[in-house]
């Protein structure tokens, strides 16, 4: 079941499917039964907390290991089965190694020039015009300057640069990355973040990228794939995954949700804890409707003063962010997340609170301020 | 072409049959397992059978006989004494100079560093060969204590207290290497954390730093104390002629004197050295398990004690005079006496000749065989190593587990045994590879080579090793991604990144080799004399300034060596690595 890809017209190839993949070591299952196909030209993240199985599902697509059970197949050939692996270098790809994995000895220019020189899939007119693709790649990644240099003489945002320019080369049909931006300060990744999409849109090739920063994960990726504990959680666009969770685990991980109990009854939630109210169903998957959930995100609350109708909670911890407020409220003996505008009223510690759920259009008006 | 299908069709029908047994990767693994344990432990439990075994049957014969001598325990004794005052010495030298060259901000540490490698890299009977030269009854400090007020005498090397005194000198580096890092990687926080804590600065030292200082401390002082054991220039330079044995020289004598049972007696020697060895790592397992180790942080090499005006150039003065002394002034002595003519002239200009380097180089034929058959065992056995040594370390660090930590472990053993035990196994194993056959390998120079293989391989294995971890998988992953297979991945990636550790680990075993004296001693015969044996031969017959013109010529080799592979090490970091 692959769902249409966002913002794409027309039909759209299969590149990789990944079949029933398991992987075990020695006698931990890092990845059990994972299914997965993707598009040509598709940028896929895949996200979720460390020792998901995430890095070891891209190791398996590089060629490192073989699986214990299961298969890869890339552009209709079998590419990795228990019996069987095409190693990495027989492989049409590149790839962005968290830690850069930048060779100490050469220059940046050598580093481009590698996989142009060795890679056995790289095209005749690259090959013929090396030095012009070394420039044009020099240039997409804005290190044309620095192309003498050595990496010990660079900075950590010009190194991932190198290391993004190297994967890119020989314009491999497939780009894996590994945590590129993790090593990274925050307004350093937000400037890659534009760099890879830049490139990704240039060289149209497909992209399978790892991360366990969710908001990496919204802002680059067609489709985002959620794993957990070595399973597949939901794959979907980044919008479905963030309002539509179809798992306890993705609406938490993703959407920081509170998972309310209750009932439904004819399409419509009642709240245990509210059971005067009456919440509309916007799209709350089947799989947590069985169970009596309605998610929650920390945007979707409102906050009265004490005493209106609602829960009720106090105040214990107030984030002041800029745009908005982020209140820990504890309710009972849980504590909620709840962000509202700086617009609204304010409220302070030890302050009684009431809570309720927005309105839809009130979500998207508050989405806008 | 078959079809996938099709092939894992075939695989399927192959694969019962084969895996009831063993899968292939595992037998080449065990295949290898095995060769390395018949190389380098095989011979090790034939000398532990050989003192059991009496005409075909098993016996304590062996034991019960030596056992019973009194010759036996005053050189066991001996060895006691010997090896705790030594490794006391080697310990309190070495931990003290670490913890100030880790901790005070005295000037010119590169220098001081140097010189406290010097003994580590001249083996110890050149050592031993100097030393006997500074305190001869006409050397200098001979000199000096006559010149001085009062009837006082040279101190006697060729004593127990000579002999712990030179063992003690050579191997306090062993204890500096292992503990100055240690010193220099526990966090200056915790050492704040305790001041603020109100701890004084005598109470910081003994309640923060030298328990977090322990394994290092411990691991040093084992070292020292396995190399003290193990080691048989120094008692055989200074005891054999005061008649002072250690179980070292004692097992040198029996296999050397070819007695009726003189293999086994030595075996039996062997074993008891043995227990001694064990008992020291067991010390040290007991002091270690009590230590926690915390995770290794980055290491710190800001001086963290200021010292100012007098108090740091009395230090500062402190330090170079024990380090000249110790490591500089012997050699310089032994040089110079290595030009009188005739052993006892004053060191005057009218007796001053370059006979002796005559005599050694161009009159004496052993000489000139010496070194040639030392230049090409070393450079034999090096590239031998080199080869090798970095397949299996490269092994070891792409497919880490208990298999090739096993492997390790084998290949450490005929490095971690004593010289003369050692030997004698090469001898036991080599001379008859299969019971009844003699292919003549014991009294040629081939055992040499073999037995040098074997003792020093671990060397190459770790050097090499070592240079491989400094490379992070990724940078291997990233090159294979890239395309590169086979010989271009090794070419362009890894060979210029681990060269400098290839190299460290070769002329390591290139110079190990060149001066070997305990192995050879036992080893050696017509022919394949080796330069450590013939310096032996010519102190044991009384030429001693022949032996000072040859050692001092190995001594200058040594350090022209060092100082060039120094210069390659940084021109490579500059030009190659180009590390800031």
């Amino acid at each position: 079941m692959v769902q249409p890809i966002m913002g794409e017209k027309g039909e759209k190839r299969r590149m990789i499917s990944v079949r029933d993949l398991k992987k075990v070591y020695d006698s931990f299952t890092a990845l059990q039964s994972v299914d997965l196909e993707i598009e040509d030209g598709e940028f896929i993240a895949i996200l979720g907390p460390s020792g998901c199985g995430k890095t070891t599902l891209l190791k398996l697509m590089a060629g490192f290991m073989k699986p214990t059970s299961g298969e890869v197949i890339i552009d209709d050939a079998l590419v990795a089965s228990p019996r069987q692996l095409t190693p990495p270098e027989e492989r049409n790809i590149g790839m962005v190694f968290q830690s850069f994995a930048l060779w100490p000895h050469m220059t940046v220019r050598e580093h481009v020039m590698f996989p142009l020189l060795h890679h056995r899939f790289t095209a005749k007119d690259l090959k013929k015009n090396m030095r012009e693709r070394v420039e044009t790649v020099l240039e997409l990644v804005g290190l044309k300057q620095l192309a003498g240099r050595y990496p010990a003489e660079l900075s950590g945002g010009q190194k991932q640069r190198v290391a993004l320019a190297r994967a890119v080369a020989a314009l491999p049909r497939l780009l894996l990355m590994d945590e590129p931006l993790s090593a990274l300060d925050v307004e350093l990744r937000m400037e890659m973040r534009r760099e890879i999409q830049r490139i990704h849109r240039k060289t149209q090739s497909t992209i399978v990228y790892v991360t366990h920063d969710q908001s990496e994960a919204l802002a680059m990726a067609d489709r985002i794939v959620v794993m957990n504990e070595g399973r597949i959680e939901q794959v979907g666009t980044p919008e479905a995954v963030y309002t539509k969770p179809e798992t306890e685990f993705v609406a938490a991980f993703v959407g920081k949700c509170q998972l309310m109990k209750g009932t439904w009854e004819e399409g419509v939630f009642i709240p245990e804890k509210l059971p005067l109210e009456r919440w509309k169903d916007h799209g709350v998957s089947v799989k947590l409707k069985k169970k009596g959930f309605y998610p929650v995100r920390p945007e979707q609350w409102r906050l009265a003063p004490g005493g209106e109708r609602g829960e009720g909670g106090i105040v214990t911890l107030v984030q002041y962010q800029g745009k908005e407020i982020h209140y820990t409220i504890q309710v009972e003996n849980e504590e909620w997340e709840v962000h509202d505008s700086v617009y609204s009223p304010r409220f302070y510690v030890g302050d009684e609170v009431s809570l309720s759920l927005r309105s839809f259009a009130e979500t998207r008006e508050a989405a806008l301020v | 072409m078959l079809s996938n299908g099709q092939l894992a069709g075939e695989e399927m029908k192959k694969s019962p049959s084969f895996s009831l047994f063993l899968s292939r990767k595992k037998l080449y693994a065990l295949v290898g397992l095995l060769f390395i344990f018949i190389l380098f432990v095989w011979p090790i439990l034939r000398l532990i059978w050989l003192s059991f075994v009496q005409e075909g049957t098993l016996t304590l014969g062996h034991y019960r006989e030596v056992l019973q001598e009194q010759a036996t325990w005053t050189t066991v004794g001996n060895t006691i004494v010997i090896v705790l005052g030594s490794t006391a010495l080697s310990l309190g030298l070495g931990v003290t100079l670490a913890w100030m060259m880790a901790y005070m901000n005295i000037r010119g540490k590169r220098w001081m560093q140097l010189l406290i490698f010097l003994p580590f890299i001249i083996p110890s009977y050149i050592t031993t060969l100097a030393w006997i030269q500074l305190f001869s009854h006409n050397g200098p400090v001979a000199g000096l204590l006559n010149w001085l007020p009062g009837s006082l005498a040279v101190p006697n090397l060729y004593s127990m207290g000579g002999i712990i005194f030179i063992l003690g000198l050579s191997h306090y580096p062993l204890v500096y290497l292992f503990t100055v890092d240690v010193f220099r990687k526990i966090p200056r926080e915790l050492v704040e954390a305790a001041k603020t804590s109100g701890a004084t600065k005598g109470q910081v030292l003994r309640r923060i730093v030298l328990p977090m200082a322990l394994p290092g401390i411990a691991s040093g002082g084992l070292l020292a104390f396995l190399t003290n054991l193990d080691n048989f220039g120094i008692p055989a330079f200074l005891g054999i002629p005061a008649n002072i044995r250690v179980l070292s020289t004692y097992i040198y004598e029996q296999v050397a004197g070819f007695g009726p049972s003189a293999f086994s007696r030595a075996a039996v020697l062997s074993v008891m050295l043995g227990i001694i060895a064990l008992a020291g790592t067991f010390i040290q397992w007991r002091l270690l398990k009590r230590s926690r180790v915390t995770e290794t942080t980055a290491r710190d090499t800001e001086p963290r004690i200021y010292i100012t005006g007098m108090r740091r150039r009395v230090i500062e003065s402190g330090v170079w005079a024990f380090l000249l002394i110790t490591s500089l002034v012997p050699f310089i002595c032994m040089g110079a006496l290595s030009f009188v003519k005739a052993y006892g002239l004053p060191f005057e200009l009218e007796n001053l000749s370059l006979k002796n380097y005559e005599y050694v180089f161009l009159t004496d034929p052993k000489t000139g065989t010496a070194w040639w058959n030392s230049i090409s065992l070393a450079f034999l056995t090096t590239v031998i190593c080199l080869i090798a040594g970095t397949a299996i370390a490269y092994v070891r660090y792409t497919r880490p587990g208990s298999v090739t930590k096993l492997m390790e472990l084998f290949i450490t053993m005929p490095y971690a045994l004593p010289g003369t035990v050692f030997a004698l196994c090469m001898i036991l194993a080599w001379m008859q590879p299969i019971p009844g056959w003699n292919p003549g390998i014991y009294g040629s120079v081939w055992i040499l080579f073999i037995a040098y293989v074997t003792r020093f391989f671990i060397l190459q294995v770790r050097g090499s090793y070592a240079a491989f971890l400094q490379v992070d998988p990724s940078i291997e992953e990233a090159a294979r991604v890239s395309g590169a297979k086979g010989w271009t991945k090794w070419r362009r990636i890894l060979l210029p990144l681990i060269l400098p550790g290839l190299i460290g680990g070769a002329l390591l075993v290139f110079l190990m080799v060149l001066t070997e004296l305990t192995v050879s001693s036992l080893l050696w015969s017509a022919g394949s004399e080796t330069i450590g044996v013939v310096i032996f031969n010519y102190q044991q017959a009384g030429y001693t300034i022949y032996s000072t013109a040859f050692a001092s010529i190995i001594v200058c080799g040594i350090l022209i060596g060092g100082l060039l592979f120094t210069w390659f090490n940084q021109l490579w970091e500059r030009k190659v690595r180009k590390e800031e």
